[in-house]
């Protein structure tokens, strides 16, 4: 594995990278600690888009982030999917590499959509062992994002905290916490945000995602389409206290904001890293 | 209780069914089930009318987006989406189109989806170093009674796209970025379309009749005897020499394989 030749520092503010930004920080390079993009839109064997990401990826820190693995399918991984990543991975060097913990298809038929896992020893054991084969794979560590979910099965057994911490302790790999997907899950299954934090070990979250959720719906829906909200902003702050302060990326995804919105949300939360910072210290 | 598979495929089928169709594995609250499996299905079929219509913005553009997005929930129940990333998603669409009742007084549209998936396809193909001199040279070398046996690399970007309508016109007007006159004259013609990923950006060129024969031809992999044989078909004054030297000095052709 080669070294990335940016570092990420411990505990920075970085923003998701959209297309409609991407001319924008090409000519402007404005002041962004990291950036993180969707893994599958740079899965081309060339072209602009690619050579756009080369081009920002000589000066800024870059995450991949995938949304089409399918950790929690039971189709057989999909090898030409992961060795596009590897690809990726190869050619790009990033700091962090990440999946979500979810299924997205069935049957040989993809979804496309961030679908949930039922809590159960068997999605446990299942999902384990694909998380340790997409490791394999790639040889390195791989980070494990939790969803949002707007459903719970009756079927469950395992709170979603555990089966998160357990999926970091039986595989190695490490979490991607999104604080707003702890937010909206508690809101709408009725559990306490702060006994998930409680739950999830220190040592295994490497990246923190925050993002903005849609109220107006039956329950709250993970948009990445507003602000993040101020009840997000408390739970991160919680967080931080509890495990110290992790690289943290502001996503949006609909609706999409010009970019110095994001960069005032990122430098936000930036500010909240560097007053534990210094409390700490 | 079902197992982990049991209970994906019934989510698949939930989302799948009509609106108001509860799903058959038990939720929290079972009450809430018709309306949760519904926040699913309206966000994965919104996944694939944003997918689609970055994709086919001209099609959007001429249907309307109520026409596009019913268009594309039909497409997406007939045409099973196989893979996690969604740029490589809807090759059919043009096939579809042809055969979807509701777009029989638009006889264009197909070809002008299937414009649209050659362009995207183009901005995805991999990156190539043109060498026009060192093709030249290679085509220099070989023995003339083998010339005909001789096949061709294109350029991995170039896609060959027909049509009985003036697509490009159309597609042109449809750009969000088109200014000043949109009238298309739909008798204007056949159109014979090489697309092609540039330095500055995807080409759309005219081609002859028998010019794109030829570089169809080629594309596929014929020799170039075959090739020749194509392009007289459609028209019988095609100049080879002229036709190759321009498809290798433009970069259509980037090398030579001698069998």
């Amino acid at each position: 594995m080669k070294a990335p030749s940016a570092p990420l520092h411990a505990a920075a503010a970085g923003v998701g990278l959209r297309a409609p930004h991407v001319a924008q920080v090409r000519s402007e390079r404005p002041r962004v600690a990291w950036f993180e993009v969707h893994s599958e839109n740079y899965y081309a064997a060339g072209g602009p888009a690619l050579a756009a990401l080369d081009d920002i990826r000589r000066d800024y820190p870059l995450s991949l982030h995938g949304v089409g693995m399918s950790l929690g399918a039971t189709d057989p991984l999909d090898y030409v999917h992961l060795g596009k990543l590897r690809r990726l991975i190869a050619r790009t060097e990033p700091v962090l590499v990440s999946e979500h913990l979810c299924w997205s298809g069935v049957g040989g038929r993809h979804l496309n959509d961030l679908l949930p896992l039922p809590y159960t020893e068997e999605a446990l054991a299942h999902v384990c062992r694909r998380v340790a084969e997409v490791q394999d794979a790639l040889g390195r560590e791989l980070l494990v994002e939790n969803v949002s979910s707007y459903l719970a099965f009756a079927d469950a057994t395992i709170p979603e905290w555990e089966f998160v911490a357990a999926v970091a302790r039986r595989t190695g790999c490490k979490l991607l916490l999104d604080v707003n997907n702890i937010y909206v899950n508690a809101v709408n299954h009725g559990f306490d945000a702060d006994a998930y934090l409680a739950a999830i070990p220190a040592d295994a979250i490497a990246e923190i995602h925050l993002a903005g959720f849609d109220a107006s719906g039956p329950c709250l829906i993970d948009t990445h389409g507003a602000p993040v909200a101020a009840d997000v902003w408390a739970l991160y702050g919680r967080a931080i206290d509890r495990y110290g302060p992790r690289p943290t990326l502001i996503e949006w995804d609909t609706d999409i904001p010009p970019f110095a919105t994001l960069q005032r949300e990122a430098a936000t939360a930036q500010a909240m890293i560097e007053k534990h910072d210094a409390v700490a210290a | 209780m079902p197992s982990l598979r049991e209970l994906q495929q019934d989510f698949a089928g939930a989302l799948f069914a009509a609106d108001g169709t509860a799903p058959v594995f038990a939720i929290v609250g079972p009450a809430i089930a018709t309306e949760r499996i519904a926040i699913y299905r309206t966000a994965m079929f919104a996944n694939y009318r944003k997918a689609l219509g970055a994709t086919y913005a001209a099609v959007r553009r001429l249907v309307g987006t109520p026409f596009f997005n019913a268009a594309v929930d039909e497409f997406v129940r007939a045409h099973a989406s196989t893979s996690g990333d969604l740029n490589v998603y809807g090759d059919e669409f043009g096939n579809f189109l042809a055969a979807y009742p509701h777009a029989r007084d638009l006889p264009y549209l197909p070809d002008v989806a299937r414009l649209e998936w050659a362009i995207d396809e183009a901005q995805r193909a991999a990156d190539f170093t043109r060498a026009p001199e060192a093709v030249l040279a290679a085509l220099a070398a070989v023995p003339p009674e083998e010339l005909a046996s001789v096949r061709f690399h294109l350029d991995p970007s170039c896609r060959l796209v027909a049509s009985a309508f003036p697509i490009l016109r159309i597609w042109q007007v449809n750009q969000a970025d088109h200014e000043g006159d949109d009238t298309v004259d739909l008798d204007a013609g056949a159109d014979a379309l090489l697309v092609r990923r540039e330095a500055a950006g995807v080409s759309l060129s005219q081609q002859a009749p028998g010019e794109h024969a030829f570089v169809a031809a080629l594309a596929a992999g014929a020799p170039l005897g075959e090739a020749l044989d194509a392009a007289q078909g459609a028209a019988a004054a095609f100049d080879l020499g002229a036709t190759l030297r321009k498809h290798i000095a433009s970069g259509t052709i980037v090398g030579v394989r001698i069998a």
